[in-house]
């Protein structure tokens, strides 16, 4: 429509004047003559010159027009949020460290590694920062390497990479031969190697080294590097630096002890970015932390937020004056040095509006049923055990171990389960006949303690042996294992599963790190079924063990939960976010994301079971949606309905179904999902008869 | 010389319990922004716990270790969560080297900030920089094996100690964790003081208002 009437507007307004603007206006733009203009310039590409003719007004008026609409927040100009974001970063850090230039490749889009980022990210740096006539010394790395094998630079003269460090015998992809290789051929430079091991076998070894004539020039080319390129190394426990061979592993325990916290160029440093004294000083062959200092141009190439303490020493230190690292990274740096007004600043410019005003009547507590907050467990427990005395009764008069009525029996496998309470009808709905036979019952969302899980597994032997199946916590782990290592003394055979299902808590290659969620459900179940069954305990062990391989789960979070004591949120989800990757525990979830439809939601978790679960067209599962405690069923219902499209889709059958309030995390506003992948075995468990207050089969 | 070692221990856990108690809100919220914001309430609970059991004791007759044992099961058995096995193994340790030398002197006294060190890091298979209490505790150690080292007086050697273990605490700030339910966060616990090393520093600066 602007487009058809501004050509007639252009031929007319010209002559008649400002007094005309109103009859040249289209009607659609009210009696704003802003809007307008904005239109003509921003949607219409027009110049300000034309827009002047079109609108017959000066083009100074015009120029003030657009300017005024800004400021009036008609037009807001947003750029791209992860570009943005990026942006933002880099010169944060820029500004924060001081250094002399930054560039912060956007975050993950999932299509391509971040060393594989990084590396083209490098690659680029590296053909604007080189000149002829460098020297520029190059250490090694996985990401230096990824940097050289993207790096293409042409026309320069005089170039010379110098190889930073000394070789070594360690058989991976990214030695110090090869970096500095790959960039000389990337650049057309003269390369020079460092003909020595990087590290020797004793001090002796290494002066005779450095006296050599060769080597002595060799470094002498070294110290003339005015441009330094390096990665930075983490010394956590999944690093390279343990994994690569480079150091032997006793040199880094002692590195480590001394505080250490990252590699730069072959040299340890600690949090300060101090130079960490050890036993591989005197043996190391290479770049000395003062050598690299005295360099111009320091350039790091680093991300993972692993490497988040590695990078911060290393800046602190002042060996770093150019860096090129990922958004996710930068934040993390930022955030660990105290700078959080960044995650400020970017929240308000991607949203477009300034921080949301509380109104005037913000509550600061949440309202609760509740007489003394400090004995709601005891409270809750007197309550269930009268409501379910006909399934559970106090172990020696404490509530804290209960045992299921008709559970345990000679000959059969005791199955014991547990944890913190404000999951109900988690742990204590689970146990009855052909489920568990008792429970121990800690305080909220903590563990109990050795005890109570004790007794527990005294009342739940039959003389064939004791199953622990727990979810996979730190605290549970410790108590658990503290009293099966008592039942052990008492002769109390004791084996333990440990449920991992929530596969948004930790990458695939860290299965055994994951936390137990609602996918609790399905392993008690399967459990119980095998125990009732008369199972071996290692057939019990094995198939709960297959049941926990094959159920996977993700929760997602609208708004926190908020604990009887506080009566507060723990922490705030924003009013447009959703957290995905819930615990159940109140702890924050893995990523903060967008609200979105019911449908997108469970489409983001699907997705991502499916990118585990290997089914094929015509397997069969059971699904599991689990509100977290304030979440209704009729929402519950459409994530149902959108799982079962997804399934049906794929052509894959659910067998059997659960929805509804099965392992809460209190008043918590969000769901779970949970689908285990069934084969023959575990049908024919799941569907074994069972009687609990939470749970009934027939 | 027993009975005022025991007393003294018995003072030392009320000033750790009231300190909890004071710095309950402050620990959760710590807490909050890296886990499920009860640390607070798990070290005040499991504190109180211990001073109700430590005042059953008579402390006249029992032995300093007695009243660290007593109050490794009193803390173990009211929080169960994972401070309880980390505490309990640390105070039964300590409770295990009181035994050689019940007297509570300076070199006792660093015994048993290392035997805690130690009953901890055995237990939570833990080690520096992962963004646990062991960061407090840690460096705490070796402030007090330094300061036994070089012979220094009661007052200057806790001065350091509390110094290091306060140090440590802070730079949790910018670790990321590598156990118990934070590491699950990944970067997201940056920037967060891990409210165990907070709480350690707690118990220390109790501990040097008992002995210095």
């Amino acid at each position: 429509m602007a487009s058809k009437t501004s050509p007639t507007g252009k031929l007319t307004a010209g002559k008649t004047g400002q007094t005309d603007v109103a009859d040249a206006m289209p009607l659609r733009y009210g009696d704003d003559p802003y809007v307008w203009a904005c239109w003509l310039y921003y949607e219409e590409g027009r110049t300000q010159h034309d827009i002047a003719e079109i609108m017959g007004i000066s083009r100074a008026t015009v120029n003030s027009y657009l300017a005024d609409a800004r400021s009036r927040g008609i037009v807001n100009i947003s750029l791209e949020p992860s570009r943005l974001s990026s942006l933002a970063i880099a010169q944060e850090l820029k500004r924060h460290f001081g250094l002399q230039d930054c560039l912060v490749v956007p975050s993950d889009d999932g299509s391509r590694t971040l060393i594989d980022r990084l590396g083209t990210a490098g690659g680029q740096a590296m053909a604007k920062l080189l000149k002829s006539g460098d020297t520029l010394a190059v250490a090694w790395g996985r990401t230096v390497l990824a940097i050289a094998e993207n790096t293409a630079v042409t026309g320069l003269q005089d170039v010379t990479i110098v190889q930073a460090t000394g070789g070594t015998r360690a058989s991976f992809a990214y030695t110090p031969e090869l970096c500095a290789s790959a960039m000389a051929e990337a650049t057309g430079a003269k390369l020079i190697n460092i003909s020595a091991p990087a590290i020797v076998s004793n001090a002796e070894v290494q002066s005779a080294f450095l006296r050599e004539p060769l080597i002595e020039e060799q470094f002498a080319a070294l110290g003339r590097a005015n441009k330094a390129l390096f990665g930075v190394s983490s010394l956590r426990p999944n690093s390279t630096i343990h994994t690569s061979g480079f150091f032997e592993s006793v040199s880094i325990q002692h590195y480590l002890a001394k505080n250490a916290v990252g590699v730069v160029a072959g040299r340890f440093i600690d949090p300060q970015g101090h130079a960490v004294a050890g036993p591989l000083d005197e043996r190391t062959i290479g770049i000395s932390l003062d050598m690299l200092q005295k360099i111009g141009m320091r350039i790091a190439v680093a991300g993972g937020f692993d490497k988040v303490p590695a990078i911060l020493a290393a800046l602190r230190g002042g060996f770093i004056n150019v860096l090129i690292t990922d958004a996710a990274t930068g934040r993390g740096i930022l955030n660990a040095d105290g700078v959080t007004e960044i995650d400020q600043r970017l929240a308000q410019r991607t949203r477009g509006e300034g921080p949301v005003p509380l109104p005037s009547n913000v509550r600061t507590h949440i309202k609760k049923f509740l007489n003394n907050p400090d004995q709601v467990v005891d409270e809750m427990l007197e309550g269930v055990l009268k409501a379910h005395a006909g399934y559970i009764a106090p172990i020696k008069g404490s509530n804290r171990a209960l045992v299921a009525r008709n559970g345990p029996r000679a000959g059969k496998v005791g199955l014991v389960i547990g944890g913190g309470t404000g999951h109900e009808p988690c742990f204590l709905g689970y146990v009855g006949k052909g489920l568990a036979d008792a429970v121990a019952v800690g305080n909220i969302f903590s563990s109990p303690p050795p005890g109570p899980i004790l007794e527990c597994a005294r009342a739940a032997s039959g003389g064939q042996g004791v199953l622990f199946v727990y979810g996979n916590y730190a605290g549970d782990v410790m108590n658990f294992e503290m009293a099966a290592e008592m039942a052990h003394e008492e002769d109390i055979p004791v084996r333990t599963v440990l449920t991992t299902d929530d596969i948004a808590s930790s990458p695939v290659e860290d299965r055994e790190g994951r936390r137990g969620v609602a996918g609790n459900f399905f392993m008690f179940k399967i459990a119980g079924a095998a125990c009732d069954r008369g199972l071996s305990l290692s057939e019990c062990e094995a198939v709960t063990r297959k049941a926990n391989d094959r159920t996977f789960t993700i929760g997602v979070a609208l708004e926190p939960c908020s604990l009887p004591q506080t009566r507060r949120h723990n922490f705030e989800i924003g009013p447009d976010d959703i957290e995905i990757g819930m615990g159940i525990h109140g702890e924050r979830g893995v990523v903060r994301d967008r609200m979105m439809s019911a449908d997108q939601i469970t489409d983001r978790i699907i997705d991502r079971i499916f990118g585990e679960m290997n089914a094929q067209p015509g397997d069969r599962v059971a699904v599991l949606v689990n509100s977290f405690g304030a979440t209704p069923l009729m929402e519950l219902y459409i994530l149902f309905r959108r799982v079962e499209q997804r399934l049906g889709a794929k052509n894959i059958t659910i067998a059997t179904n659960w929805v509804g309030h099965y392992c809460t995390s209190l008043d918590m506003v969000g769901a779970s999902i949970s689908i285990l992948h069934l084969d023959q075995e575990l049908s024919d468990l799941l569907r074994h008869p069972c009687d609990s207050a939470a749970l009934r089969i027939n | 010389m027993a009975e005022t070692a025991s007393r003294f221990l018995s003072r030392m856990f009320q000033l750790i319990a009231m300190a909890m108690q004071a710095e309950k809100d402050h620990l959760s919220e710590l807490d909050g922004a890296v886990g499920d914001a009860d640390h607070g309430i798990t070290m005040a609970l499991g504190f109180a716990a211990v001073n109700s059991a430590v005042a059953r004791l008579d402390l006249d007759k029992v032995l300093p270790s007695e009243v660290l044992s007593a109050a490794a099961s009193a803390f173990l058995d009211a929080v169960g969560a994972s401070t309880g096995p980390l505490y309990a193994t640390a105070f039964r340790k300590a409770a295990q080297v009181l035994k050689q030398d019940e007297s509570l002197s300076p070199a006792g006294q660093v015994a048993i900030v290392e035997a805690i060190a130690q009953g901890i890091k055995d237990r939570g298979k833990g080690q520096r920089g992962d963004k646990t209490m062991l960061d407090a505790w840690i460096p705490a150690m070796e402030a007090a094996v330094a300061a036994r080292e070089r012979g220094a007086e009661p007052d200057e050697m806790w001065r350091d100690i509390v110094a290091a273990g306060e140090t440590g605490a802070n730079a949790t700030r910018s670790m990321v964790a590598a156990r118990g339910r934070a590491a699950r966060l990944g970067e997201r616990s940056l920037g967060h003081v891990d409210p165990g090393a907070a709480s350690a520093v707690i118990i220390l600066r109790a501990m040097r208002d008992t002995f210095a």
